[in-house]
């Protein structure tokens, strides 16, 4: 994001709108802007995603290898998600700028999926105590306007939706166990997305909360919640950041808002995997 | 003026995963060669105690990378309105049983023949950036450069048409209509 620099008249006008219900652009507190999202643009990858919401923009690549399994989770598989701010989508990001917004949206998806049901990983396992699969998932932020965390969100289920995971074959014991990879490309299994939570991020700007906030916005809030809502309604992981101290009545109330939202968001996203789906196998 | 370029490949974009690094060697080398191909394009004394910042993504890749990043800028660089010599079009052949090839894929390029690539200004053919990987025999080198710079001029036509396109597009929404 480049540096946003608002006059006092802009700033008061952004959050007196917020408190009023009648943002810049038109919006409730309780609207998103036009959310987009296509997968399997990526040809070079088991599953990828294009998430594209107002401005901002993101990619989700995902490459599944094969690895030893975590001593700690002998039947579960792994995955490393990976953030990368490119520079393409601030100046501020050449070099090594991007490092701490890395950091910081790299901790939000940590945090999300946290959980091993969030993803199934026990189905990720090939022999149990010895093999698994990785999932390598990276992040690439090509265009900042706002919202990041919640793009990467929706683009990391659709990308987990959309990824073949090859069939494996297991030949011979101990020492000689061999693995074989199908190269197949139509003997492929599909992860378990329905626990995959999306992020719904609540900003404070004034006396109000506001969902889906542009940078301008952003500039004017004192502090950010984010809300892991899966697609049963269950709220599965939250932070809050930023140094803005919260009402916990309001922050309640705008909470069960954000459960609703993040219900519908999935609902939409989920018919339209579907339908993605399976136009793609006509 | 001084220019300043930033190469990077995504992880996705090659067929192993690879977290890469700005600092990468091969990054570093793809930048400093964009670099040094616009610097000889750009007109930088139209930008005197100024700084031209060029950064490149790469989101796929499946062979002439280079060539695509240096086509890339170069639309970029016009849609900024910044003002060059000339288009600076980019391409690659390889040389295979007698005959050239011209821009060849990842599956071409890990055949380990001759890669030769030319950033050409189309009118004027001047050559502003060259580079050969692997052995090339002198003999096939003239059939190899007038291919590429054949190439360059195909790729420059593609490019001003598209540029003309968008510029009717976006003088429409002026209601302006320029002569092209």
């Amino acid at each position: 994001m480049a540096s946003i620099c608002l006059s006092t008249a802009e700033h008061k006008y952004i959050v007196e709108s917020i408190e009023q219900d009648y943002r810049t652009d038109g919006r409730s507190c309780e609207d998103y802007r036009q959310i987009e999202v296509e997968t399997r643009n990526l040809p070079n990858t088991n599953g990828s995603s294009r998430c594209k919401i107002g401005k901002t923009e993101v990619l989700v690549g995902v490459k599944a290898e094969v690895v030893d399994v975590d001593i700690h989770y002998p039947m579960h598989g792994k995955i490393n998600i990976s953030v990368d701010c490119s520079a393409t989508a601030s100046p501020q990001f050449a070099g090594r700028g991007s490092a701490l917004k890395e950091e910081e949206i790299l901790t939000v998806l940590n945090l999300l999926y946290t959980s091993i049901d969030a993803l199934d990983l026990a189905s990720l396992c090939i022999v149990k105590g010895e093999s698994c699969w990785l999932l390598n998932i990276d992040v690439l932020y090509i265009q900042c306007g706002g919202n990041i965390f919640d793009a990467a969100s929706i683009g990391l289920k659709a990308a987990l939706h959309s990824t073949t995971m090859p069939n494996v074959t297991v030949a011979g014991e101990g020492i000689e166990m061999e693995l074989e990879i199908s190269d197949d490309p139509y003997h492929v299994w599909r992860l378990n997305t329905a626990l995959c939570p999306i992020c719904v991020t609540l900003y404070q700007v004034g006396q109000s909360f506001a969902v889906d906030v542009t940078e301008e916005e952003e500039e004017c809030s004192t502090g950010h919640i984010h809300v892991g809502i899966l697609s049963s309604g269950d709220v599965s992981a939250m932070e809050k950041s930023g140094a803005g101290n919260m009402d916990p009545e309001a922050l309640l109330e705008m909470i069960d808002t954000a459960v609703k939202i993040g219900e519908e968001i999935h609902k939409q996203l989920d018919e339209h995997l579907i339908a993605e789906g399976q136009s793609a196998t006509l | 003026a001084v220019v300043s370029t930033q190469s990077t490949g995504a992880s996705f974009s090659s067929g192993t995963r690879m977290r890469k690094l700005v600092t990468d060697k091969k990054s570093t080398e793809v930048s400093v060669m964009i670099q040094n191909t616009f610097e000889a394009s750009i007109l930088l004394e139209k930008f005197p105690k100024s700084q031209i910042d060029i950064f490149v993504q790469v989101l796929q890749g499946d062979g002439g990378e280079r060539c695509v990043a240096i086509n890339a800028t170069t639309l970029a660089l016009i849609n900024s309105g910044i003002p060059m010599k000339d288009y600076v079009c980019a391409c690659a052949a390889t040389i295979y049983q007698d005959t050239a090839l011209l821009d060849i894929n990842h599956l071409e390029e890990s055949a380990r023949g001759p890669l030769f690539m030319l950033a050409v200004m189309p009118k004027s053919e001047r050559i502003v950036q060259l580079q050969l990987d692997n052995r090339l025999h002198n003999d096939n080198l003239d059939k190899v450069v007038k291919q590429t710079i054949q190439g360059c001029k195909d790729i420059q036509v593609l490019l001003d048409r598209k540029i003309k396109e968008r510029t009717v597009e976006a003088a429409a929404a002026y209601d302006i209509k320029p002569r092209v």
